[in-house]
């Protein structure tokens, strides 16, 4: 086999590691529940509000930086929203504000690597740390429960047969796309990303351009941190925590699907939908879930791997 | 006739080939215990490369490299040094954050016992190394606080701490001041000395009449010759260095000399100082001087890539001084950077996108791009500049050098600036993809461009500039018109040697 062939196939090997995922569940899953129409759609809305995070870490990660901040922030603003909410304030209002606090916290972020000059793994450890004091202060530490039911709905209705938070996932996902491969800024941030040093010496604001990578991530956090919150009914002041990691996590799954070795939303989905499948089989295989947690660092280190390895041979 | 020692470090017709290029030819050297041996050539001669392989850094393709006479195989910088041969860059590599004496013994079996950090024994082992080049210097303070030429010593001091025979040093004197010069070269003679042999490369023609007993000169990868330094003078050396210069097809000149398109008044930045230059519509000024000249920075002030600390800069009538580099290709500025790789183009991205880049503005529309139009324009642009490609929708990454090239030309040509900066546009680059850029530029001219080109070929700018403007050490030391100019009486200024 051709080295060029080889590549190919190990560049489209996270997408037949997905499809294998897929088939093996199906043939060990003795009680035919796996491939049902209700339980793909739990793995849908399983993975919805990671989905939200991981899209906007996408954007970041394309300019080449890391948002550490995302969970934490999302938990934060989950609390916010609940605090708020129980308190007596509108639900327009709760959330327009809890949108202008994801901002807010993503301009903090950008002003932080972009015009201070920090790396962004240090301003963002700083910023994460940091949200997480906050969301317990907001909530004393404990879980916010007495949501109005209108609030609810966003976590908990169905568009037809779709869960909402599938909606908003796929909404906010299709905007990253866009904005990522058909926009004046979405092509900058690949620039930054790619040199920044030839994007400032084409006439590209690269400081601000990076700036608006951590908005779009600040926004992106917040609003998953609402859905979120209206998914379990409550906001807990670490509800987010997890997504951090997992949102990096499948992005770089999803880098393993680009010929430039660059982060793309397509990829980013499957990497999402990798971890997704991957949680919810093991689940219906009734496989302890500390060896699902060992499992899944195990793929990612495969794919990831396997992808490496092909691009240093070329 | 007496019987001639055996050289310390000799090569028997070494080449080097990088893939169809061959970049060293056939050369031939000894170098003498206890000499100062000067290697002199122009850029792109085959100095580095030829030093590269004496060090172990590289292989020959070719050829052998003979030790006291016997024949051996250097496959890495460990086995040169451990043969008693050792190289130091012209940008040291030190750890700039450990003392003198760590620095001393990075990387060797340390003095005291095995394994542990003694630090008495390291310094007495350091201040011994140091003693034998008469230096005294404070062992603990981090070596980035050291001065340009203490750095220098300990990375002498480093080379003698592995008993080098052989001192390879490239441009010692590049960051150092005339006293700090002097100073380096009382230690390098006190090491000759002692019997060291020093193989110095330098573009200082003074420097190495100064110091150096033996000259070779190469040129093209070739060795020129190799003559006791008595037995020759600056003249003879910067002939041999640019031999009968190649008939290369420059276009026709002509001559309709346009308006004062940039004007640059008393610029200074990290080593400019106050230069005050024009770059008239419709004439190519090119721009000579030796590395550190300041000829690029000249460059990167005018595109704005660094900001200028004093004096102004203005394109037709707009003081541009304080603008941001996107303001500035606003105002008619094209700047092709001396990097292609690091500084010019985006390598994991396509040509198409690479050449919109520099106009994403006028390529959409209310933020969203017009995909068809800019397929359209980079289609255009990449078949006028005969970029040869599958596809524009290509990356630039699977391009060769020249044309990469064209394709920075491109992202600035889409944009039909007034002024275009070209720094060493045709580093590089093939022959025949260099004529295609010299035809553009002559065109440039014609089109009522401003062109202000570095390049470090003079024939180059002998052959595409109508002035020339040589720099020394920051200054402008005069603007020659190209037509009455040599390429000796070029060199004789960038050397700042008064012509003869």
């Amino acid at each position: 086999m051709s080295t060029r062939t080889t590549s190919r196939l190990a560049s489209y090997g996270t997408l037949i590691g997905l499809l294998l995922l897929v088939v093996l569940f199906a043939a060990l899953d003795s009680r035919g529940i796996f491939l049902t129409t209700g339980n793909l759609t739990n793995v849908l809305e399983q993975i919805a509000v990671l989905a939200m995070v991981a899209a906007v870490q996408t954007v970041v990660m394309v300019v080449g930086d890391f948002d550490l901040s995302v969970g934490s922030l999302a938990s934060l603003v989950g609390v916010i929203t609940a605090q708020l909410l129980v308190g007596g304030t509108s639900l327009p209002v709760t959330i327009l504000l809890a949108l202008l606090v994801g901002l807010a916290a993503g301009a903090l972020n950008g002003v932080l690597v972009s015009y201070l000059g920090l790396s962004a793994f240090i301003a963002t450890l700083a910023t994460m740390t940091s949200f997480t004091g906050l969301a317990l202060l907001v909530s004393n530490g404990a879980t916010v429960f007495g949501l109005p039911e209108g609030f609810v709905a966003i976590g908990q209705s169905r568009l037809g047969p779709v869960p909402m938070p599938v909606v908003i996932a796929v909404v906010l996902t299709l905007l990253v796309w866009f904005v990522l491969s058909r926009t004046v800024l979405g092509r900058e941030w690949y620039a930054v990303g790619g040199n920044s040093e030839a994007a400032r010496l084409s006439g590209v604001n690269t400081r601000f351009v990076r700036f608006t990578a951590f908005l779009a991530s600040g926004f992106g956090s917040a609003l998953a941190g609402v859905v979120l919150t209206a998914r379990l009914a409550s906001g807990h002041p670490n509800a987010g925590d997890p997504m951090m990691l997992m949102s990096i996590a499948a992005v770089f799954l999803g880098v393993t699907l680009s010929r430039a070795g660059q982060p793309l939303v397509g990829g980013t989905v499957i990497g999402l939908l990798i971890v997704g499948v991957l949680n919810n089989g093991l689940n219906l295989l009734q496989v302890n879930s500390y060896v699902q947690q060992v499992l899944t660092g195990v793929i990612i280190v495969a794919a990831v791997s396997l992808s490496q390895f092909s691009r240093a041979r070329r | 006739m007496p019987t001639r020692p055996t050289p310390v470090l000799a090569t028997r017709g070494i080449s080097k080939d990088y893939g169809p290029n061959r970049v060293v030819s056939d050369v031939s050297l000894e170098f003498h215990r206890g000499t100062i041996h000067a290697l002199l050539g122009e850029n792109g001669a085959g100095k580095s490369t030829l030093m590269g392989i004496l060090a172990g850094v590289r292989q020959p393709t070719e050829g052998d490299v003979l030790l006291d006479g016997q024949p051996v195989q250097l496959r890495s910088v460990a086995q040169g040094q451990a043969a008693g041969v050792v190289a130091l860059p012209q940008e040291l590599v030190l750890v700039g954050t450990l003392g003198a004496a760590e620095n001393i013994f990075l990387g060797m079996r340390r003095p005291g016992r095995r394994g542990l950090a003694n630090r008495r024994a390291l310094a007495r082992a350091a201040a011994e190394q140091l003693d034998r080049l008469g230096v005294e210097l404070d062992l603990e303070r981090p070596v980035a606080e050291l001065s340009a030429v203490q750095q220098t010593m300990v990375a002498l001091a480093r080379a003698l701490a592995r008993d080098a025979r052989v001192l390879v040093l490239d441009e010692p004197t590049a960051a150092l001041t005339d006293t700090e010069t002097e100073r380096l070269f009382g230690v390098l003679r006190r090491l000759r000395s002692e019997g060291t042999t020093i193989i110095y490369v330098s573009h200082r023609l003074d420097e190495v009449f100064a110091l150096a007993d033996v000259a070779t000169v190469m040129r093209n990868g070739r060795h020129v010759w190799t003559r006791p330094i008595g037995e020759t003078d600056d003249d003879d050396v910067v002939r041999a260095m640019i031999g009968r210069s190649p008939e290369q097809a420059f276009p026709e000149r002509s001559a309709t000399p346009g308006e004062c398109v940039l004007r640059v008044a008393d610029l200074a930045g990290h080593t400019l100082k106050g230069i005050s230059l024009e770059a008239r519509s419709g004439r190519v000024l090119g721009i000579a001087g030796l590395a550190g000249s300041g000829r690029s920075e000249l460059l990167r002030l005018v595109a704005g890539a660094e900001r200028a600390r004093a004096g102004t800069i203005e394109v037709r009538g707009r003081d541009v001084t304080r603008a941001p580099v996107g303001r500035r290709m606003a105002a008619g500025i094209g700047y092709v950077p001396e990097e292609r790789r690091s500084q010019a183009l985006v390598m994991n991205a396509t040509i198409t996108s690479n050449i919109a880049l520099g106009s994403l503005r006028e390529l959409s529309r209310a933020g969203v791009m017009d995909s068809g139009r800019e397929l359209r324009r980079s289609r255009e642009l990449a078949q006028q500049l005969r970029v040869s490609a599958t596809s524009v929708k290509q990356d630039v990454a699977e391009l060769s050098g020249g044309n990469q090239q064209k394709v920075v030309l491109a992202k600035y040509l889409a944009r039909n600036p007034e002024v275009l900066l070209l720094d060493e546009p045709t580093r590089g680059i093939d022959v025949g993809t260099k004529a295609e850029i010299y035809q553009l530029v002559r065109g440039l001219g014609e089109r009522g461009v401003a062109v202000v080109m570095v390049s470090s070929e003079i024939p180059e700018l002998l052959g595409l500039a109508d002035e020339i403007a040589v720099l020394h050490e920051g200054r402008l030391i005069d603007v020659v018109p190209a037509a009455s100019a040599t390429e000796e009486s070029i060199l004789h200024l960038c050397y700042r040697k008064p012509d003869r």
